[in-house]
């Protein structure tokens, strides 16, 4: 569509407008376009960025203790570690949280409903992975209740070992997952 | 006063050929296998004679070499007297079956069930035994029967393989095999049972009745567990709960892993009071093997076990004031804050934050460092004067004490009846501590008060909690004084192997009555540990507790009972 369709304009200027350009693209297409287009043109631009950096700089997570890591992460989110410098705060409902933090062992009883939690979150989304339960079925390993293989359910992001970790290590891992995100370089697309 | 051999006479006199064999421990302990048919009248002679009003759990035992099951009774008085006894049962392998007391003694229902679901031993006139801690697909197979196939062997090093699910996922099975199902081994067909929903759902019995869920996950509960609530309008009805949804199976794994590994399974039984469930799993072992413990070692066992005590209420405390308080989180920093300084005191002395692994058979793994004592009496006098700060908010705050008086009343007659325990025992106005009642380690010689409520709601069972942080720092003051210089492990060496035996020990875990019962049979593994967890028999009264409450309420209940579901679970 070119901008003379739009608005009429004076003839000398309308022949140096669709000369300019921004992206590669002709200006006129960039200015007077659909939604998509404007979609596509984040897309191309640094300007993505800032969809990261929004997204990095809010990771709440599910306050969803489920073993002595949870009592870590319990810490970890409250005063002395306080992760809410780094945009990291504790939510009670999987609707306005994008970390799941996998806080110890998952049994067979309470798999359905961690798989539901997950599904309840809205994406984009990411996972972390505490302790040695949540990673390999830790001291558990040969329990008849525990799902060692939490890795073939739910795509894991950043694995954090220590049985329990210390918050310190929670906030490595935490790190490590906004620099992923930065990157754009996790599973989804989205 | 009453001892064990006492009461075995008493026993004996009332009801001839009913004990089978006996053993008298000491004045506490009483060891007694008891006549099948005649349990339920040695029992009803035991409350009803002899002051027995505390059935504190049962345990069940396969005895695969004897080809016969056993049922422990767990029985013990609240403060009447300080015998314990303990009644087995037997019954044969096949068709196992045992009278329920749980028409007796309301709150053996959940043992029972425990029992029916691992063991698959039946409970004739148990009102209903439907499955507590197991999800359905385990439900038939009786993981804690010797004999199970679940596990993978670690002599044979037979493993589980990889099973794509039907919605394509990877499963790890232990897949019977074709000659175990034609066996008989394996329940080829599950039997059936209503599931909780269906349980519930029954109970419906209007239009204008619904059922609300709180949890598994909910911003209210400290780890999974169910609590669904009938409602009528803003009343609730009637309460159901659903526990399991992080039953680990420690007491099976303990079996598979030699004495000293089993130590790490008692710290993730409940991971804000490892220290005491260390000291009760090794004091259990300890009495089996006949050792003593150096004085030192017992100060330094003292010392930590009351702080972790303290960072224990403190977490509970915040918990509840999250649940009450609702409006963000302040209350709860304010606990975690105060919570850390002691967690770094105890991990000077243990190197861990959560899991010790601390208490060792016979002593402890290392001694107090030099600057311990300086580094307690600069932290502790900080921490007893915001304790006094807490304690004078909350009698103060009107809007606090409106809320909270009168809500979930527990009489005192009630609290026993349901065999609930610690804090929320003694705010009822029972005083019944493990400290003093079996007494353990250096207690007898420190000087302590027991802290107990009057009325038994809600904000007593809080301050309850607050107070005995006082007392605890109290504890530790004097400990410090009095600690002697010496060893703080025994000079022999621990044998790998304890001689065959058993041994109930009890602590006062922060939540209240803890026992473990452990059986040996020579090996360098134990036989059986059973725990007897102070949650599991609190979390069962919480249904009875919110009946005809507000909704609003139903949180403030749950949370003072201070909870931690992976106890319960195991
Ligand atoms: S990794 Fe260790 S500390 Fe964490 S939940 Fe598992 S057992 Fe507990």
């Amino acid at each position: 569509m070119g901008i003379s369709d739009v608005i009429p304009v004076p003839v000398a200027i309308d022949d140096e407008i669709e000369k300019w350009t921004i992206f590669g693209q002709p200006v006129a297409e960039v200015w007077f376009t659909t939604t998509e287009k404007i979609h596509q043109i984040i897309e191309m631009g640094p300007i993505k960025n800032i969809f990261n950096w929004g997204r990095k700089n809010s990771v709440y997570f599910l306050m969803q203790p489920m073993g002595c890591c949870g009592v870590e992460m319990f810490v970890f989110g409250a005063a002395p570690y306080d992760s809410d410098r780094f945009g990291c705060i504790p939510r009670n409902t999987p609707r306005q949280t994008d970390v799941m933090i996998m806080s110890g062992y998952i049994t067979r009883k309470y798999l359905p409903v961690f798989k539901n939690l997950w599904e309840e979150m809205p994406e984009p989304k990411w996972c972390i992975a505490i302790g040695e339960c949540a990673i390999s079925g830790g001291p558990f390993y040969d329990s008849y209740n525990i799902i060692q293989n939490t890795a073939d359910y739910f795509p894991i992001d950043v694995f954090i070992p220590g049985c329990p970790p210390r918050p310190e290590q929670f906030l490595e891992g935490l790190i490590n997952l906004q620099e992923k995100i930065k990157q754009r370089k996790d599973k989804r697309d989205y | 006063m009453t001892n064990a051999s006492e009461v075995l006479s008493s026993i004996q006199s009332a009801f001839p050929g009913a004990v089978l064999d006996s053993r008298v421990e000491s004045d506490r302990r009483l060891w007694a296998t008891i006549d099948s048919k005649k349990i339920l009248d040695v029992c009803k002679h035991l409350t009803n004679k002899l002051n027995f009003d505390h059935y504190s759990g049962s345990a069940g035992v396969d005895w695969i070499a004897r080809n016969e099951m056993e049922v422990v009774e767990i029985m013990a008085s609240h403060g009447a007297h300080k015998v314990v006894a303990m009644l087995k049962v037997k019954t044969p392998r096949e068709n196992p079956s045992v009278k329920s007391l749980a028409n007796l003694y309301w709150n053996a229902n959940w043992y029972e069930r425990e029992i029916w679901e691992m063991f698959g031993i039946n409970f004739e006139g148990h009102p209903g035994l439907y499955p507590l801690l197991l999800s359905d697909q385990l439900i038939g197979s009786w993981p804690w029967r010797k004999d199970f196939k679940g596990y993978p062997d670690l002599t044979t090093g037979e493993r589980a393989v990889a099973i794509t699910t039907p919605e394509g996922y990877t499963e790890y099975r232990f897949p019977p095999t074709p000659a175990e199902v034609e066996a008989g081994a394996v329940v080829a067909e599950r039997p059936k049972y209503p599931t909780f929903r269906e349980r519930e759902e029954r109970e419906i019995k209007s239009d204008s009745e619904m059922i609300m869920h709180l949890g598994p996950q909910h911003a209210m509960v400290p780890g999974p567990f169910l609590l669904d609530v009938l409602v009528e309008g803003e009343r609730v009805k009637k309460g159901f709960l659903d526990v399991g949804y992080i039953h680990k199976g420690i007491e099976k794994i303990m079996e598979n892993r030699t004495w000293l590994q089993g130590i790490v399974y008692t710290d993730r039984m409940c991971y804000v009071a490892s220290l005491s469930n260390n000291e009760c799993y090794c004091g259990a072992v300890e009495k089996i093997l006949g050792l003593e413990v150096p004085e030192r070692a017992q100060y330094i066992r003292v010392i930590l076990e009351e702080l972790s005590r303290i960072q224990s209420h403190l977490i509970g405390t915040g918990e509840f004031l999250t649940l009450v308080a609702g409006v963000g989180y302040a209350p709860w920093q304010y606990m975690i804050i105060d919570r850390e300084r002691i967690i770094s005191l105890i991990e000077s002395v243990t190197g861990a934050r959560l899991t010790h692994t601390f208490v060792r058979f016979g002593g402890v793994r290392n001694d107090l460092p030099d600057d311990f004592a300086e580094k307690c009496k600069s932290t502790l006098p900080y921490i007893k004067s915001r304790i006094n700060e807490f304690i004078e908010l909350f009698a103060q705050d009107a809007i606090y004490q409106k809320r909270m008086e009168n809500v979930g009343v527990l009489s005192a007659e009630d609290a026993k009846r349901v065999g609930i325990a610690g804090p929320a025992l003694r705010a009822s106005g029972v005083a019944y501590d493990m400290r003093v009642e079996d007494p353990i380690l250096v207690y007898p010689d420190l000087d302590f008060k027991v802290i107990v409520g009057t009325k038994g709601d809600c904000a007593d069972r809080v301050d309850c909690r607050l107070r005995e942080i006082l007392e605890s720092i109290y504890i530790i003051e004097q400990c410090l004084d009095r600690i002697p210089a010496g060893p703080i492990k025994p000079e022999a060496k621990i044998p790998k192997k304890v001689p065959a035996g058993e041994a109930y020990y009890r602590v006062e875990d922060p939540r209240g009555e803890m026992g473990m019962y452990v059986i040996s049979d020579g090996g360098d593994k134990p036989y059986r540990v059973k725990v007897r967890g102070p949650f599991y028999a609190t979390l069962q009264t919480l249904p009875p507790l919110l009946e005809g409450v507000y909704i609003a309420d139903v949180v403030a209940i749950a949370g003072s009972m201070d909870g931690c579901p992976s106890e319960a679970d195991r």
